[in-house]
């Protein structure tokens, strides 16, 4: 099954929410995990709110993150 | 009541003999084996009842993993290390002996330094030795050991040649002596790139210095200390425990290494094994991972609790105990889950990480365009206050299972037999002779 696309990249590396066709914008996000938040900032499409959450973030400082809460 | 077999070694002459796990009639677990020719041995494993003794690893699930590059076996475990195809797990933390030289002459050693000519590996041995740790699934944690490695000058060489070929973690396990006595060595080791020192530290009395060390060591042990302080170095207190010794003073050593974090990172316990120079007798008398965690609980007054420990994930957990607690502002501890509770595949590369970040107080970071300060925060916290209490309980002849031999990943590195795991490489008969140490 092809991957579904969220986003595309233009070739000066900005990002397109697909699914309304606008840039995405940088804004305020949150991560809630085990009852704690973390307030970050990432790109965010203005019009549906879709966040867009780099994959070496999710791999790197949030996994550590939940690593730490969870001790997993 | 017999409740396991394994095989072991006798104490004497080292043959690999049968051995089975009975409870006695006092209720505690004993390792029980016989030689034909130098007769019959039990030994204490495990201070608590059968129930105890088989929770301690029911979360214990973790599947053998083959060394990279191991040798073919010809006469068994425990004979030829080097590791065999028959080990069960590969590196995590690796000791390099980079002298023989110690300025102490400790009454108990496990490697008996000091009694041999004085022989510093050279560089060149070094760097093969870096190599040959590649070549079998490196890198690995560095524990840069002897002796005692501060009698060399060129730490920082060794340890530039170690990045040089791909290490990034180095320990350094020392007495402390030169730390304390020599101004701005600690800055020193710090700039070379020493990740953490592991110290001896047996406790706050002179007393159990002169029986264990030979010298009261206190106030030199305390500067060490705090230069490692000054200079950023991490320090992990490393208690050697005897019973009778200083078995009464593992409370006195947790709360000093509470009130010095989070330059002091945590607290490595090592029971004492009777190998290599041991001038303390009747090695029927030991201290168990219950036993230990016994006093724990109650020299700390409740403050670790036994319940708080678990065994090892990528080791056998009889080999070693763990815990982590927060530290909070009004000065209690939360302890944190149990790692292997939560995870049942622990492998050596996860402890490898854990050990890493654990004792060296860095956390994990990436960069990225985004703003996610309030992650680094968390992560920055965590690490400061998170503290770690752990222990390993080498293996002699006397209580050798080689069922927990096979799982062993903290290893030797010998320019000839290549990585040896620590309790085979030390291990010696009842008269001091070694099977591999030379």
């Amino acid at each position: 099954m092809a991957e579904k696309n969220y986003y595309t990249i233009d070739p000066d590396g900005k990002l397109t929410c697909m699914k309304c066709g606008v840039r995405l914008e940088k804004g305020k996000a949150k991560f809630l995990y085990l009852d704690n938040g973390f307030p970050v900032e990432l790109p965010v499409c203005p019009k549906c709110g879709f966040i867009y959450v780099p994959e070496e973030l999710a791999l790197g400082k949030v996994l550590s993150v939940e690593k730490a809460l969870e001790d997993k | 009541m017999e409740i396991g077999k394994t095989m072991s070694v006798c104490p004497v002459c080292l043959a690999r003999i049968p051995a089975v796990k009975t409870v006695g009639e006092d209720g505690n677990i004993y390792l029980e084996k016989k030689c034909w020719e130098h007769g019959p041995f039990r030994t204490l494993i495990w201070e608590g009842d059968l129930e105890s003794y088989g929770n301690w690893a029911s979360s214990d699930s973790n599947a053998a993993v083959t060394p990279v590059h191991a040798v073919v076996p010809e006469k068994g475990c425990p004979y030829d290390c080097g590791l065999c195809q028959n080990h069960e797990r590969d590196g995590c933390c690796v000791l390099l002996e980079l002298t023989n030289r110690c300025n102490l002459r400790c009454p108990v050693c496990f490697a008996s330094a000091g009694e041999q000519k004085p022989h510093d590996l050279t560089l060149e041995e070094i760097g093969k030795q870096y190599d040959l740790l590649m070549e079998r699934g490196g890198p690995f944690n560095i524990q840069l050991s002897g002796g005692e490695p501060t009698m060399r000058d060129d730490l920082d060489r060794i340890i530039a040649l170690g990045r040089e070929k791909g290490f990034s973690f180095f320990q350094l396990n020392t007495n402390g002596l030169r730390l304390a006595h020599e101004e701005g060595y600690a800055e020193h080791l710090a700039g070379a790139g020493v990740s953490t020192v592991f110290l001896q530290f047996d406790g706050l009395e002179d007393e159990i210095y002169r029986i264990l060390r030979g010298a009261p060591l206190v106030q030199i042990k305390l500067r060490a200390i705090e230069r490692c302080r000054e200079a950023g170095l991490p320090v992990v207190l490393v208690p050697t425990v005897a019973p009778g010794v200083n078995d009464h003073a593992l409370g006195n050593i947790l709360r000093f290494a509470l009130e010095h974090a989070p330059h002091v990172r945590g607290v490595h316990i090592q029971p004492i094994s009777y190998f290599g120079r041991c001038g303390l007798e009747a090695p029927e008398i030991r201290l168990t991972i219950p036993a230990v965690l016994r006093r724990i609980e109650d020299q700390t007054g409740g403050l670790m609790k036994a319940a708080d420990f678990g065994g090892g994930g990528a080791e056998s957990p009889y080999c070693s105990f763990h815990a982590s607690f927060l530290r909070k502002p009004d000065g209690t501890l939360k302890a944190l889950p149990r790692r292997r509770s939560q995870c049942c595949c622990v492998k050596s590369s996860d402890a490898r990480d854990f050990v890493s970040q654990q004792w060296s107080g860095k956390a994990a970071c990436c960069d990225g365009d985004s703003d996610t300060a309030s992650l680094d925060a968390f992560l920055q916290q965590t690490v400061e206050n998170t503290f770690t209490v752990s222990g390993m309980v080498f293996q002699d002849a006397y209580n050798l299972d080689l069922d927990r031999l096979r799982r062993c990943y903290i290893c030797e590195v010998d320019s000839e037999q290549g990585m040896v795991p620590f309790c085979a490489y030390n291990l010696t008969d009842i008269h001091g002779k070694a099977l591999y140490r030379k």
